[in-house]
């Protein structure tokens, strides 16, 4: 049986394709991806979906020519929306539950 | 091959200002980008945007795209001209590009960097959704995984399924990412395979409703059980436990079980019994006769609050 991880380490994470030290490091500064944990660098931990963020951003980042403020607003914004539809899908849900035999 | 009119592609006329073609190009990549916009149709539509726009940035290379447009722009079939020099000069395109871009600016696949022979670049990593069931997150999980990942073989790309299984660690929520190292794409050369990222989706469940860490369940009971109080049994992830309803409980009451609900990286969360009075779905000789003696005898007015008003 594989097993599998829910964090990456900086280390990791860098040597995951596309994502540069520098460009992951300027991330964490401008908060588009944010460690959790750990004092210094070595010990950071990101969430796993943070890599799928960080390659996003940095997709949009070259193909908008956007600069990193613009990118850190856009990944908020649609990680915001993200949990807001997954919010919304649940609410659903109950909601149909609850109308369910009226 | 097809010829590009990247000037068509960017809706812009051949002689427009590098400055006028970047504003298009912009434009339709906000439009397009697929990051912004999910769908194949977005994704094939800004490959050819963002083709047109890494061609006529450059001016060298548009120079050299605006002779072969007078050549062969008009053609239904496109064929370089005799003799063409290949212009790319071994520039390194990191873009995924038409075969006509390749033929003339000389990316091809083998000389394409993921693919180069003899770089050691590392493999791809491969996502893939993966729906799991509350009851599987309570504890860790094994999950058989199916999926495909890019393969070179001899020079051409083609896709292997690969199946694994994949111990889904406890406490996992819906959306969440988790990464299983080493099982994306192969990389060239000595280069690392990518990571295979499985992204978790919570399969709604028949009964259970999720709120953060804890989960709902609507609790049907009878006018009676709520004015006298009752024990019901109700269902949990794992199994069933019987709850105590407070005589006079209202329909809307909340009852807190606590650590029946999903598992958490500190801790579990808790059920919440949410009551739900109900009446009986047909009336009945037997009990109408003592609906109305408890309508004459209960002095209630459940509109009380807008009698006062009005």
């Amino acid at each position: 049986m594989t097993t599998s991880t829910v964090t990456i380490t900086l280390e990791e994470f860098c040597s995951s394709q596309g994502v540069s030290r520098t460009a992951l490091l300027e991330m964490v500064e401008y908060d588009v991806v944010q460690p959790t944990g750990g004092h210094g660098e070595q010990d950071w931990k990101f969430d796993c979906s943070s890599v799928q963020w960080a390659k996003r951003a940095l997709r949009l980042k070259r193909d908008l020519e956007l600069d990193w403020v613009a990118v850190a607003i856009l990944v908020d914004l649609m990680r915001e929306r993200e949990s807001l539809a997954r919010e919304n899908e649940q609410l659903r849900l109950r909601l149909q539950r609850f109308l369910a035999g009226e | 091959m097809e010829f590009k009119d990247y000037y068509r592609i960017l809706g812009v006329e051949p002689d427009a200002e590098t400055k006028d073609i970047k504003t298009a190009y912009r434009k339709l990549a906000r439009k397009y980008h697929p990051d912004l916009n999910p769908g194949e149709e977005a994704e094939a539509n800004f490959k050819e945007v963002a083709e047109a726009w890494e061609v006529l940035k450059d001016s060298e290379r548009r120079a050299e795209y605006d002779e072969l447009r007078k050549y062969g722009g008009r053609q239904e079939q496109f064929r370089p001209p005799p003799g063409w020099q290949q212009a790319g000069h071994g520039e390194h395109f990191s873009g995924d590009f038409s075969d006509f871009f390749n033929a003339i600016f000389g990316a091809d696949l083998r000389r394409e960097g993921a693919w180069a022979g003899g770089v050691d670049r590392g493999g791809q990593d491969v996502e893939i959704e993966m729906p799991v069931f509350l009851e599987e997150t309570v504890s860790d999980c094994q999950k058989p995984v199916e999926y495909e990942i890019p393969v070179l073989e001899g020079n051409q790309l083609r896709h292997r399924r690969k199946s694994l299984k994949v111990k889904i660690p406890a406490g996992v929520t819906d959306g969440e990412r988790i990464r299983v190292k080493g099982q994306g794409a192969p990389g060239s050369g000595s280069g690392a395979p990518g990571d295979l990222y499985l992204h978790i989706r919570l399969v709604p469940h028949p009964v259970f409703d999720v709120e953060g860490h804890n989960l709902l369940v609507t609790v049907p009971i009878a006018p009676w059980e709520a004015a006298l109080g009752a024990r019901v049994v109700i269902p949990t992830l794992e199994g069933r436990i019987s709850l105590s309803v407070a005589p006079g409980s209202q329909s809307g009451q909340k009852l807190r079980v606590r650590g029946k609900g999903l598992a958490g990286r500190s801790g579990r969360g808790d059920l919440i019994a949410l009551l739900k009075v109900v009446m009986p779905p047909q009336t009945d000789a037997a009990t109408d006769p003592l609906w109305q003696e408890l309508a004459d005898k209960a002095a209630f007015d459940p509109r009380a609050e807008w009698s006062k008003q009005s």
